[in-house]
């Protein structure tokens, strides 16, 4: 199921919260009404922790992780990282990396298996990314850009990637992250999945502007309704071509 | 529709109250004091400026009404119709026009009356200009009341008209009065539209959606139809032609063959056949409404030939419907918006713009590039829960689990609740949890020792490098030398390393290193070292000892010469006042540093080696020379108690007697 939600007024849920198969943080606000929504969701699941990394609150973008562990940035203070350490299963693994690309959650998109990565990230993050999250790194752009965590939203079931991803492109990396992929957008036409998504395996939370039909893609796109991906899309063909053409 | 254009019009003033507005404005923003004895030409700006005013701001507020009402050829043919049928295109052409007219006229009169007051030679007469001005203007104005006040009412009308979006996937619903456009429009959508059981209840557009397919879909109510020619049709009516004629929707049109509207079959048949033309080229559906009152199969053979007139034709769909017992309700319209999808989609793939959105509708199946399985991870809770079909939460159910909002809530909402962010630790202990970890510990960052194995995987880590190094990990380099030699190598390696090791130990204390060529050096520790050396340092000493004897002997020397050359200056330096601290301080005798062994050290030289106050001067009488000139020219800075030209302070900013009182012009005079 996916949930529409946004922070503080911003539906840029991405930027604020960070979710996986195994843990999810939620920045703090001004209120608790944000974290409640992942709460409702998940809290009998997995672990909902609110947390700030390096006293901000724009944890989405700044940390990458999945179900094997946490990467933070060298932003983050020794007090937070202990939190997290606290806060977190002892099955997730927490790496602070010294990384020029301190914006994590933008350079570096996983699921549980496989990464894709910015191509300028430092050699030795890559292999602390494949040491602690246990994934093949594959260093790709997504429609010609960098940021490969902003720009695409992957699971073990699927993912959504830049909507001016071409065919080619979707096909390639679909047998890179050995997962069906699909071109979309999120908050009423917004390119920057990353920021207005937050998904797992079983739940997708998405900014307060998705659409209806954005959010049946995504439904589809990560399996969330149980329904193969080419089935749901072939039923929504003729909706999608007048919607966007 | 262009919503935001159409709908955003400023409000129009009617004739009295646009001239109020501009009057008072035209007061309360120019100068109002005036006197005869003043300048004839102030006098005359003084009018003139009022005048020219007061047409600008007819200007402003006319120009402002003409741009912000729509230009009907420049709208969606849709909407310029229903304009013209509900406002009448000529009548709304025609007030903006005289609207125009007013502001050319009031700009010729104001160009009149300024030019004659150019030539007013008293502040009466100025003044007598200035009111027949503007009394003009007013009358200019005040002949624009009809214009204005019709304005205002296409505005209020304007403002009220549902927000058609000509472009979107529309369902028309049209027919004769009375047969149930308006009940099926309230089945479909939630736009609740009067129904009553008497004709032209629906006298306008009404617009409502519904969602269908993941799309959204306009509904268009419109108000029924009689059959007579166009020229015969009243403004409703034509509200409902305009909307078949522009838009490309879906046409649903409907019939009640139980003739309860008052309408024969016959008749609604005909109406058909005569706005049929109106249909080319969109999907028409048949709706036949009331069922339960009379089937198709309960019509006179002559009722039923006409109706198979119509539905014989291949691109209209019959739908048989009650919006009493809502049978087919929903058949009809899922039937009309699936007939409407089709026709865009194949509309939209013949169009370019498809190709760009290709990969939209493209699903990217993965190819196996191994063996390896990627499973999902759900917990088996979660699983547990869909195949249940049961949701997360449910904030109906009295027994949900309170979530922190609740919480919040219950301790005085946000801003006063403080979230205890130690509540969800998973610790070992329970009791763990609340506990105080403070930062710094005796001056030390807790964090850096967390770890309990820290000195452990430290030792490891040195045993691992040692082995490396003993293993000969690192001297890739050396690799013609024998093996023999390279064990040799190797364990002074090893030494090597450990003497490192505890010598960074040592370098504990936090003091500055000297660099060698700094430090003090001493015969007796050149001695010293080289005696533990197993050298004989007695030639050495004595050649040092000598060396010095020689040292110190010129240096008296020229100490001697260097006092005798500076007594020629000595009687004139009470001339120089401030150069005193230039003077080296020749006195204080120059420190030598001994140790107590009587060996000198070598002490670096920081005296001026010249007086530069002297530099490039020739002989004793030039120096003379400059010492009187600059006499000459400080006397000026002295008189004014300034230190040199560059000092420009300013003792008091503000004298009192400047600022103080009515000051008039010489404020910025001192």
């Amino acid at each position: 199921m996916a949930t529409r939600t946004q922070f503080e007024n911003s539906s840029d849920i991405g930027v604020f919260a960070k979710l996986t198969n195994s843990y999810c943080l939620t920045a703090v606000g001004g209120s608790t009404n944000f974290h409640s929504v992942f709460e409702s969701e998940l809290a009998d699941v997995v672990p909902v922790v609110q947390t700030t990394i390096g006293g901000t609150r724009i944890i989405g973008r700044l940390t990458a992780g999945n179900r094997h562990g946490l990467l933070v940035p060298g932003s983050t203070t020794d007090q937070e990282l202990q939190h997290l350490r606290n806060a977190l299963p002892d099955t997730v693994a927490l790496q602070r990396v010294e990384e020029r690309l301190s914006a994590l959650g933008n350079v570096i998109a996983a699921n549980d298996y496989v990464a894709l990565v910015h191509p300028d990230i430092d050699r030795e993050t890559e292999e602390i990314i494949a040491d602690v999250l246990k994934v093949e790194v594959f260093r790709q752009t997504l429609a010609d850009n960098v940021l490969v965590g902003s720009y695409c939203a992957i699971t073990n079931q699927g993912g959504l990637v830049h909507p001016k991803t071409s065919v080619n492109d979707q096909d390639e990396l679909s047998t890179l992250l050995q997962i069906p992929l699909m071109a979309g957008t999120v908050n009423r036409g917004s390119d920057v999945i990353g920021a207005g998504l937050v998904v797992n395996d079983w739940c997708a939370f998405t900014g307060f502007d998705t659409t209806a039909t954005e959010i049946s893609v995504i439904e589809a796109a990560f399996k969330l309704q149980g329904r193969s991906q080419q089935a749901v899309i072939g039923e929504m063909r003729d909706a999608l071509i007048d919607n966007y053409a | 529709m262009a919503a935001k254009g159409l709908k955003g019009i400023a409000p129009v003033p009617s004739a009295n109250d646009f001239l109020d507005i501009v009057l008072s404005k035209t007061q309360r923003k120019t100068p109002t004091e005036i006197h005869k004895n003043f300048k004839i030409s102030r006098i005359r700006s003084f009018y003139m400026r009022k005048v020219k005013f007061c047409q600008d701001c007819f200007d402003e507020k006319l120009g402002a009404i003409l741009t912000e009402f729509p230009i009907l050829d420049n709208l969606h043919p849709f909407i310029s119709s229903l304009m013209n049928v509900l406002y009448d295109k000529n009548h709304y052409k025609l007030a903006l026009g005289q609207l125009n007219t007013a502001r050319h006229l009031l700009d010729s009169v104001a160009k009149d009356y300024l030019r004659l007051l150019k030539f007013g030679d008293s502040l009466y007469r100025c003044k007598q200009l200035k009111k027949a001005a503007l009394g003009r203007m007013a009358t200019i104005m005040r002949r624009q009341k009809d214009p204005l006040a019709y304005l205002e009412q296409v505005r209020q009308h304007i403002s009220r008209l549902p927000a058609i979006d000509p472009n979107t996937r529309t369902l028309l619903i049209c027919g004769y009065p009375n047969v149930g456009k308006s009940s099926f429009m309230n089945k479909v959508t939630r736009a609740e539209v009067d129904v009553q059981p008497y004709a032209f209840t629906t006298k306008s557009l009404f617009v409502g959606h519904l969602d269908y397919k993941y799309l959204r879909w306009q509904v268009i109510d419109t108000p029924g139809v009689l059959d007579h020619p166009l020229e015969d049709m009243n403004t409703i009516e034509m509200q409902s032609i305009t909307a078949l004629a522009h838009l490309r929707a879906c046409i649903l049109y409907f019939m009640d063959l139980s003739e309860q509207c008052g309408y024969s079959v016959e008749a609604q048949c005909k109406l058909f056949h005569s706005i049929k033309p109106l249909f080319a080229n969109k999907p028409v559906i048949l709706v036949i409404n009331k069922i339960d009152v009379t089937r198709p199969s309960d019509l006179s053979p002559e009722n039923q030939a006409l109706l198979a007139e119509i539905t014989s034709k291949e691109d209209v769909t019959v739908q048989e419907i009650s919006c009493y017992s809502e049978e087919g309700v929903m058949g009809a319209r899922n039937t009309a918006c699936e007939a409407l999808l089709a026709h865009r989609v194949e509309a939209k793939l013949k169009g370019s713009k498809v190709k760009g959105i290709v990969n939209r509708i493209h699903v990217a199946m993965p190819k196996a590039r191994d063996d390896v399985v990627r499973e999902p991870f759900i917990p088996e809770i979660v699983k547990q829960r869909m195949a249940a079909g049961k949701k997360a939460y449910d904030p109906d159910d009295p027994n949900r689990p309170k979530l922190e909002r609740d919480i919040e809530a219950e301790h005085g909402g946000p801003g006063i609740y403080s979230f205890n962010f130690k509540k969800t630790y998973t610790l070992e202990n329970e009791e763990w949890k609340q506990d105080v970890v403070p930062e710094i510990w005796q001056g030390k960052n807790i964090a850096d020792f967390i770890d309990p194995d820290i000195a452990e995987k430290l030792e490891a880590l040195e045993r691992e490098e040692e082995k490396l190094v003993a293993e000969g990990f690192y001297d890739s380099d050396d690799s013609f030398i024998d093996s023999e030699y390279e064990g040799d190598m190797a364990e002074e390696d090893v030494n090597r390393g450990k003497k490192k090791i505890s010598s960074m130990k040592r370098v504990k204390s936090n003091h500055p290193t000297l660099p060698r060529v700094k430090a003090p050096r001493s015969l007796s520790n050149l001695s010293q070292a080289l005696t533990k050396a197993g050298y004989d340092p007695s030639k050495i000493e004595e050649r040092a000892i000598l060396l010095a004897k020689a040292a110190g002997a010129k240096r008296k020397r020229d100490e001697d010469e260097d006092e005798g050359g500076m007594e020629v200056d000595e009687e004139d330096e009470e001339d120089w006042e401030d150069d005193g601290e230039m003077e080296v301080d020749e006195d204080t005798p120059r420190k030598k540093l001994r140790t107590e062994k009587g060996s000198r050290v070598v002490a670096v030289d920081r005296r001026a080696r010249t007086d530069r106050s002297l530099a490039g001067l020739g002989g004793p009488e030039d120096i003379v020379k400059v010492r009187k000139m600059y006499a000459m020219q400080a006397k000026r800075f002295r008189r004014t108690g300034k230190k040199n030209e560059a000092d420009t302070h300013i003792p008091d900013l503000k004298p009192k007697h400047l600022f103080s009182g009515k000051r008039g012009f010489k404020a910025d005079r001192r």
